[in-house]
């Protein structure tokens, strides 16, 4: 039981995290058709200007810093690399994201060095929320959850209730009929690949505290990112939620399971021949934890690419 | 005529190539087997990104395989089994074709953005899950072997390792090269082209691609042999996305519309790594900038660049265009020095050394030794210098790039050129 609530508060803030990543991702695909490679290094850029910044004038000061950097970074990379390229099709502006990518983290690399960091909370926010069977729960594992919660009202509200999120819907469904009807549509996008940036970056701020910062960090959670979004459907905001909880639950519970196909072939009494197999029978569930995710993704691509909540295309 | 150039053009390679390296040291030899190695790997990955327009993130996955399955062949070799050392690569093509026929079947269900993702999926789920399969892939160590002797040869030095690589790499090429010959090389540039058209001339689509991925899968397991021949050993790392983004790299900085761009490309980064990664740690980040760079200005790479201008060698005003491309390339040269300045002072000023340094001059800011002189980082010059370097570099490139387009318009388009970029109808991301 201990184990179970544990690994659910652990799994959902974990899945927040990602969803405040994904986010942007998923919304930059929705509207532009681009798949952002370096949509992850914008959320170690994060974490990195929020280090940064918070060594001199804060941590909150970081906080709020950081998303505007990265922000307006996003969207000098849209108006001013992606556009030129558009022309010769989304290979090429997958293929430039993809360099620029490489390039965010040699540079990361060349300012602070290919080592963590020492980027961290600020100690009155180092205090546990609450503690379960004896373990204290530190309080801003929940800051993480809650600062995403905040964050998907807030972008929920902005693309369903304003006129600002209409114009954005109608950006994404149909450019061109909204660009005749008056709209600025390159503003429009560039606009929301800043957003997207911005939310990345903001997420690398509020996590960089918490969780190690390293010239790594992009890499580690960029792939992540993508079958989050591609098991969500990519475009959808929804389906991106529902996706980073799966798999933030998923590998919270995983590593701390040692179920094996033996174990399960124990039950019906073919264990032994399974165990006499060896190989990918008797691997443990924790160590293929980091797999799972993957065969999901590929799973999702090849029996719905539209994922769980993205409409058919 | 063109083609009688081109022959001879190859077999001088190939001369040099046969008759140099012996003169050559050990670390240079060890760089020409990577090239060759990095070459094979780029054309193969290049039949399906560049021939078919499928834009494959996970390539390392066949690059891998190849090389595990040439090791444990290796071993089987040192158990005693009668398998001439030569031969080993067919190992690393039946694993690659396997695997690739697999993976092709389900990769080639999508298309655009959706065959990208899957073939990253196939990737990672390997690169995740090898170093768990202690039998297999010897866990997070991998597995090593030795090459024995066969027939007299030993294959104990780097030279003869050399001679076996570039055997199995002209023989792949040639193959390679021959397959575009060939109707099915015509039916892959057609899918490229046109897939729906060609579904309604009859053919399979999904099966043409299937063996289009199988066959890159086949030859990239030949670069994976050769590479496990080479080092002897292996591990999971080899399934990792960086083996999978250098060879996107290489073959779109070479120019994946032309058959030899990747073999520029791959050629071209090698001889990077290899030359400039001992002068400075920033050259990834020199690397990236290259490859931004050539997707901006020069999207079909460096190898559609060099053909653009091959292709108008006769007709083309070479003297009046000497003057601007002289300018263009001191411009880019001033530009390149600036950035180079830049970014080496960044790193030196932000390294460790240096913030020692830092500690120790309580307060004031020490200077540093770059380039063979000493700086200041508070004295105006030193920020002056890139600025100017820029500065002057800016100015030429921008003023001499509108001559240089006036030009080429005003000699016209060569006919037979194709502007086209290799995918960028393919990729309009549906998951058709």
């Amino acid at each position: 039981m201990e184990f179970a609530i544990i690994s659910t508060l652990n799994g959902v803030t974990y899945g927040l995290l990602l969803f405040m990543v994904s986010a942007g991702l998923t919304l930059i695909f929705g509207m532009m058709g681009v798949l952002n490679f370096a949509h992850a290094s914008f959320y170690m850029l994060g974490a990195y200007v929020a280090y940064a910044v918070s060594s001199i004038f804060g941590f909150w000061a970081g906080l709020i810093v950081a998303p505007i950097v990265v922000g307006l970074t996003g969207m000098v990379v849209e108006r001013y690399l992606l556009r030129r390229v558009h022309a010769h099709g989304h290979a090429h502006e997958l293929l430039l994201t993809f360099g620029l990518a490489m390039i965010i983290e040699e540079m990361i690399k060349l300012f602070f060095g290919d080592f963590p960091v020492n980027y961290q909370m600020p100690d009155y926010l180092r205090f546990s929320a609450f503690s379960v069977y004896g373990t204290d729960y530190p309080f801003f594992r929940l800051f993480i959850g809650a600062t995403a919660v905040v964050m998907f009202a807030l972008l929920w509200g902005l693309l369903t209730r304003t006129r600002t999120g209409i114009v954005v819907r109608a950006a994404e469904r149909l450019p061109s009929m909204a660009e005749a009807l008056g709209h600025n549509i390159p503003i429009v996008f560039m606009c929301v690949f800043g957003a997207g940036a911005a939310l990345a970056g903001l997420a690398g701020a509020v996590a960089g505290a918490f969780y190690p910062t390293n010239p790594n960090m992009g890499l580690e959670l960029g792939v992540i990112v993508f079958v989050v979004v591609v098991v969500g459907g990519l475009g959808s905001l929804k389906g991106s939620l529902l996706a980073s909880l799966i798999i933030g639950l998923f590998s919270s519970f995983a590593v701390g399971l040692d179920w094996s196909v033996a174990s399960i072939l124990d039950l019906v009494g073919l264990g032994g021949w399974a165990h006499s197999i060896g190989g990918l029978l008797t691997l443990e569930l924790s160590s293929v934890s980091a797999t799972i995710p993957f065969a999901l993704m590929l799973i999702v691509l090849l029996v719905r690419p539209a994922g769980l909540m993205g409409e058919r295309n | 005529m063109a083609s009688m150039r081109n022959l001879i053009l190859m077999a001088a390679v190939l001369a040099v190539l046969l008759i140099v390296p012996p003169f050559l040291g050990l670390g240079w030899q060890n760089a020409l087997v990577n090239i060759l190695i990095a070459s094979l790997f780029a054309l193969a990955f290049n039949l399906l990104s560049g021939q078919a327009g499928l834009l494959s993130f996970g390539h390392a996955a066949y690059f891998g395989m190849g090389a595990f399955a040439t090791l444990h062949l290796m071993l089987a070799v040192e158990d005693g089994l009668g398998f001439p050392t030569p031969l080993l690569p067919l190992a690393g093509a039946l694993a690659g074709l396997v695997v690739g026929l697999v993976a092709g079947y389900f990769s080639t269900m999508r298309s655009g953005v959706y065959f990208a993702l899957v073939t990253l999926a196939f990737a990672e789920l390997f690169h995740s899950l090898t170093p768990h399969l202690q039998g297999l892939f010897g866990g997070e160590s991998g597995i090593s072997s030795m090459r024995m002797p066969w027939q007299g040869i030993i294959f104990g030095s780097v030279l003869e390792v050399y001679y076996l690589t570039l055997g199995w790499v002209m023989l792949s090429i040639l193959v390679l090269w021959a397959y575009t010959r060939t109707p099915f090389g015509r039916l892959t540039l057609a899918i490229r082209d046109n897939e729906q058209r060609v579904r309604f001339l009859g053919y399979n689509a999904h099966t043409a691609k299937m063996v289009i991925f199988a066959i890159s899968a086949m030859f990239t397991g030949v670069a994976g042999a050769l590479q496990a021949i080479s080092n002897e050993t292996a591990n999971y790392a080899l399934f990792g996305s960086q083996i999978s983004a250098q060879v996107v790299l290489q073959t779109f900085v070479g120019g994946a519309t032309i058959f030899f761009g990747p073999v520029v490309g791959a050629v071209s980064f090698t001889l990077f790594a290899y030359l400039v990664s001992d002068l400075t740690r920033s050259w990834l980040f020199y690397q990236g900038l290259i490859f931004v760079l050539v997707m901006l200005y020069a999207p079909a790479g460096i190898g559609g660049v060099v053909q653009h201008h091959m292709r108008s060698l006769r007709r083309a005003d070479w003297t009046g265009l000497a003057k601007p491309y002289a300018l263009a390339a001191l411009g880019a040269l001033l530009v390149g020095s600036a950035v180079i300045y830049l970014t080496e002072t960044v790193a030196v000023l932000f390294g460790e050394e240096y913030s020692v340094n830092l500690r120790n001059a309580a307060g004031a800011y020490p200077g540093y030794h770059l380039f063979g002189l000493s700086w200041s980082p508070v004295s105006p010059l030193t920020w002056l210098v890139p600025l100017v370097l820029a500065g002057v570099g800016a100015v030429l490139l921008f003023k001499v790039r509108g001559t240089i387009a006036a030009k080429w318009e005003a000699m016209g388009r060569p006919e037979t050129e194709s502007t086209k970029a290799p995918d960028a109808a393919k990729l309009k991301g549906g998951a058709a």
